[in-house]
């Protein structure tokens, strides 16, 4: 009993970082109705301006209160910032535009985070006292508690802001209906500017106290939007004190988790506890959440004027398709080994990326599973083979099966979602299989990786080690590489005829208006599960040639993060084409676009950071400046002037006024 | 007398302790349309959502004789319940042809499968029918960003009918439509009901009701004041005083020299 009580509060700590991203992520909600996805990222920056401060890495060291100062003042400007570049300009944008927004803010700045302070954990100096308190005869840091307090006292602090404040009251109405709260004189650029500025020194304040109890890392403080964000649910994005409460109870249970895995009735594996399974209770956390919660979030009253990317006929399929299937042929034989390995490896990426195009750009909904799902494919063929002798092709036939099926479990959790919030639980969800199935030392590759034998049909190698060589002679073969373009060529074309035929046409009607689509005779819930089997089927593909073209399965290739640039820079080049998907998956780590950018411009070792760098502030920029993604932009200009030459006659005979805009 | 093609008996909503909506009975027969008329919150459009299975309700349900007051909204459309909607809904991303075949077709999910595997542009539905009904085939290939208000509200109301469905409730068609446009519509829902498709029309151009109808319904606080031909319920004092009222005198005037 005691040491569960101490545990308890050790938990403490944590949870307090959890409750203050979740506070910001509420803030974000109530000021401009966005789900901020880079919430974690501002503990982040946070953490490291006052670590840098602190330290001297800025030539200078500062006193703790001066820093905290400074870092606070620095944390408002960086609200500022964020609000002008990512939140502002989107006001009036849809709720899938927003939240990629914060995506691409929580891209660039882990991106510049890690090339301005390095990779490298840091031991953040202590701000709290270091005294120890003795709870039933054991010494508990001092800190735990007082940051704890404070982060209930920041709640309260909050929640009596919006209750007693004029300010408070604003939001509260311009979250009701942002048209009547600007006609009644309440700016709606103002309200989001001092929310966000609010959410970013609270949640930064937070990150300070709290870094010396959590460690300081630029790759995991991020990640912590995950249970922040089912805390956020939990408080249907609006209490404080919820969100506050919720946070802490998961702090709680971590540390309650950690001490019961040391018990003798945990369930181990090989005399080890099973990793992962915090990451899975928060999964199921979330899902609970959303069913208990009801069916989606508290409508907001925005304007929201412009709407979701516009999607563009898929015509002349052939001609657009040979030319690039030609050269990729070509090229896989021709040219040097490592760019070989590229152009295979952007082929597989490619269809990884069909299966955004999918879900994201037809059936609108914002899902980041599928890399994950992919691995899953590819230990699932890797065990196969190990474990029962089972090869080409039932093997990958059996995996493909299986994550597809994971896939779709995962898509019937959120049905009850609606709209973006999907993404929440498919983070979630990509989480859960990273730490409990990748990491796994029996079912994931553990730390080495899991071997995959190449594919053999009738005593043929059609793998990557295939007898027949490039022209320098060298490995990999070509062969494999050829079939994986044949591959990618038919799911390509797969993806651009759905778009063609009724069932696209089904999911672009519940993208636009679930309820109009509803009221067409439209079974939104077949739709949204035939969309997720569709992309998670494609996913899974993807995950089985990954594995056939590395001859390895590793964790490490599945990783969140990856995943979190994938959807974005589909979304950049345009998540409504199948085009945005070849030319997303060329720009796929161990691609085509990288290997030339480490080859000639950049240093190899941080070509991946910089990459993220690339798609984190792309994004920002195609979002502001155009909307429907570049590659969309160009098709649907083409398209529309195509079908006014056609119907041009037809729209004056009937009167027709012709809008400039769409 | 045939029997009706909707039924909707002791339709009640509550919205938190509102009550929206408390025993309304409404038929719709072969051939007929049917208005629903009342003062602003007086529960028209909550009733369409009830009887369409977006609002919860109590009550029943039954469309040609089947109930289906349990089902969901897109079950019940494909009962042969068609709506419009107050805000159009219109589908933006695909051209007025492709929003009229999203709910032209419902085909099974083996169907489905199959045609994802062929070239599925050409099983593209005939929609030019239900846009000739309504005068608007010149549209097929716009998209509705394109489209005046007017033509949009026609393009819904085309969407409704395009699946063939038993009834249609049609909510507001003619809100925002000038007086000539509304004339025109008018035309339009009445040929369409000749040719057999029975409605139920929901809208505040008292005009247009009483011109078009056959038989009207009154809502007043979610419950039904009177009902009757259009030009008995024009003369029903409860429904003067209680709808019309005294603001909109002018209205009855006008509705009186029609």
């Amino acid at each position: 009993m005691e040491t569960l009580v101490l545990f308890a509060l050790l938990g403490l700590g944590s949870g307090a970082v959890i409750a203050g991203i979740a506070l910001g992520v509420v803030l974000s909600w109530r000021g401009s109705g966005t789900i901020n996805l880079a919430a974690g990222a501002t503990v982040m920056v946070a953490g490291y301006v006052f670590w840098a401060l602190r330290t001297g890495f800025f030539g200078f060291a500062l006193q703790t209160v001066p820093a905290i100062v400074l870092t606070l003042l620095f944390m408002a400007l960086y609200a500022v910032v964020v609000e002008l570049v990512a939140v502002r300009p989107l006001r009036s944008a849809s709720p899938l535009a927003k939240l990629v927004a914060s995506l691409g803010v929580l891209l660039l700045t882990q991106a510049l985070v890690l090339l301005i302070f390095g990779s490298a954990p840091r031991n953040s100096p202590s701000v709290l006292t270091g005294d120890v308190v003795s709870v039933f005869g054991v010494a508990v840091p001092e800190a735990q508690f007082i940051l704890a307090g404070i982060v209930v006292a920041l709640a309260g602090g909050l929640a009596a802001l919006y209750r007693f404040t004029r300010f408070g009251l604003a939001t509260r109405a311009a979250s009701e209906s942002e048209r009547s709260a600007a006609l009644a004189g309440l700016s709606p650029n103002v309200i989001s500017l001092g929310n966000s500025v609010l959410g970013h020194v609270a949640t930064g304040f937070v990150g300070v106290l709290a870094a010396s109890i959590v460690g300081l890392s630029a790759t995991t403080l991020p990640l912590l939007i995950i249970p922040a964000l089912a805390a956020a649910l939990f408080a249907r994005f609006t209490s404080f004190g919820v969100a506050c409460a919720v946070s802490l109870l998961i702090g709680i249970s971590e540390s309650l988790l950690y001490q019961a895995s040391n018990e003798s009735w945990f369930p181990t594996q090989n005399g080890s506890a099973i990793p992962g399974v915090q990451q899975v209770v928060e999964f199921l956390l979330i899902v609970i959440a959303l069913w208990w919660r009801g069916s989606s979030l508290p409508l907001r009253g925005d304007l929201v004027e412009r709407s979701l990317p516009m999607v563009p006929d898929q015509d002349r399929l052939a001609a657009r398709v040979a030319p690039v299937a030609i050269a990729c042929a070509v090229a896989l034989v021709v040219l040097p080994s490592d760019f070989r390995q590229a152009v295979a490896t952007g082929l597989v990426a490619t269809v990884l990326c069909l299966s955004f195009v999918v879900i994201m750009g037809y059936v609108g909904q914002l899902s980041v599973v599928q890399l994950a799902l992919a691995g899953v494919a590819g230990f699932v063929l890797s065990h196969l083979e190990a474990a029962y002798g089972i090869g080409f092709p039932l093997a990958p036939i059996l995996a493909i099966a299986a994550a597809t099926v994971l896939g779709v479990l995962i898509g019937a959790s959120a049905l009850r979602v609606r709209g973006v919030t999907l993404v929440v639980v498919t983070l979630a969800a990509a989480i859960a299989i990273e730490q409990f199935i990748f990491a796994n030392p029996d079912w994931g590759g553990g730390q080495t990786g899991a071997p995959v034998e190449s594919p053999k049909l009738f005593g043929l190698n059609l793998g990557a080690d295939a007898s027949f060589r490039g022209l320098d002679g060298s490995l990999p073969s070509p062969v494999f590489g050829l079939l994986a373009l044949v591959v990618t060529v038919v799911l390509y074309l797969f993806v651009a005829n759905l778009r063609r035929g009724d069932l696209g046409r089904r999911m672009l009607a519940v993208r636009s208006n679930e309820r109009a689509a509803a009221a067409a005779g439209v079974n939104v819930r077949a739709v949204k599960i035939q969309g997720f089997a569709i992309a998670s089927f494609l996913a899974s593909i993807a995950g089985v040639m990954y594995a056939y073209d590395f001859r390895t399965v590793s964790a490490n290739s599945y990783g969140t993060m990856s995943a979190l640039s994938l959807v974005a820079s589909v979304y950049v080049l345009g998540v409504t084409l199948v085009q945005g998907g070849v030319l997303a998956g060329f720009g796929a780590a161990g691609a085509v676009i990288p290997l030339i950018l480490q080859t000639w411009v950049l240093p190899e070792s941080r070509v991946s950071i910089y990459m993220q760098l690339i798609i984190g502030a792309g994004l920002l920029i195609q979002l502001r400046f155009c909307p429907d993604g570049l590659l969309v932009a160009s098709a649907t200009k083409r398209e529309r002037r195509a079908r006014a030459s056609r119907a041009g006659k037809a729209l004056t005979a009937v009167g027709a006024k012709p809008q400039g805009g769409v | 007398m045939p029997s009706p093609v909707l039924s909707a008996r002791g339709i009640s909503v509550r919205y938190g302790g509102v009550q929206a909506l408390s025993g309304v009975d409404i038929e719709v027969r072969p051939g007929q349309i049917v208005g629903l008329i009342g003062p602003n919150g007086a529960g028209k459009t909550t009733f369409i959502d009830a009887v369409t299975g977006f609002a919860r309700c109590t009550g029943s349900v039954e469309v040609a004789g089947r109930d289906i007051g349990r089902m969901r909204p897109h079950a019940r459309v494909q009962a042969g319940l068609g709506r419009t909607w107050q805000a159009v809904e219109l589908f933006d991303a695909l051209t007025v042809a492709e929003n009229l075949a999203v709910a032209a077709r419902r085909p099974a999910l083996w169907t489905t499968i199959r045609e994802l595997l062929t070239n599925a542009e050409a099983t593209r539905p005939p929609v030019g029918h239900a846009l000739e009904a309504l005068g608007i085939e010149g549209l097929a290939e716009a998209m509705p960003g394109e489209l005046s208000e007017g033509q949009r509200k026609l393009v819904g109301m085309a969407r409704a009918f395009v699946g063939d469905p038993k009834v249609v409730l049609l909510d507001e068609p003619a809100a925002g439509l000038d007086t000539d446009e509304s004339a025109e519509l008018g035309k339009h829902l009445r040929r369409l009901g000749d040719q057999g498709t029975p409605m139920l029309l929901i809208d505040h151009d008292i005009n247009l009701v009483f011109a078009t109808c056959d038989h009207v319904v009154v809502l007043e606080f979610g419950q039904v004041i009177a009902t009757g031909r259009p030009a008995d319920v024009r003369r029903d004092p409860r429904v003067i005083s209680a709808y019309l009222g005294s603001a909109a005198s002018d209205d009855i005037k006008v509705g009186e020299e029609s």
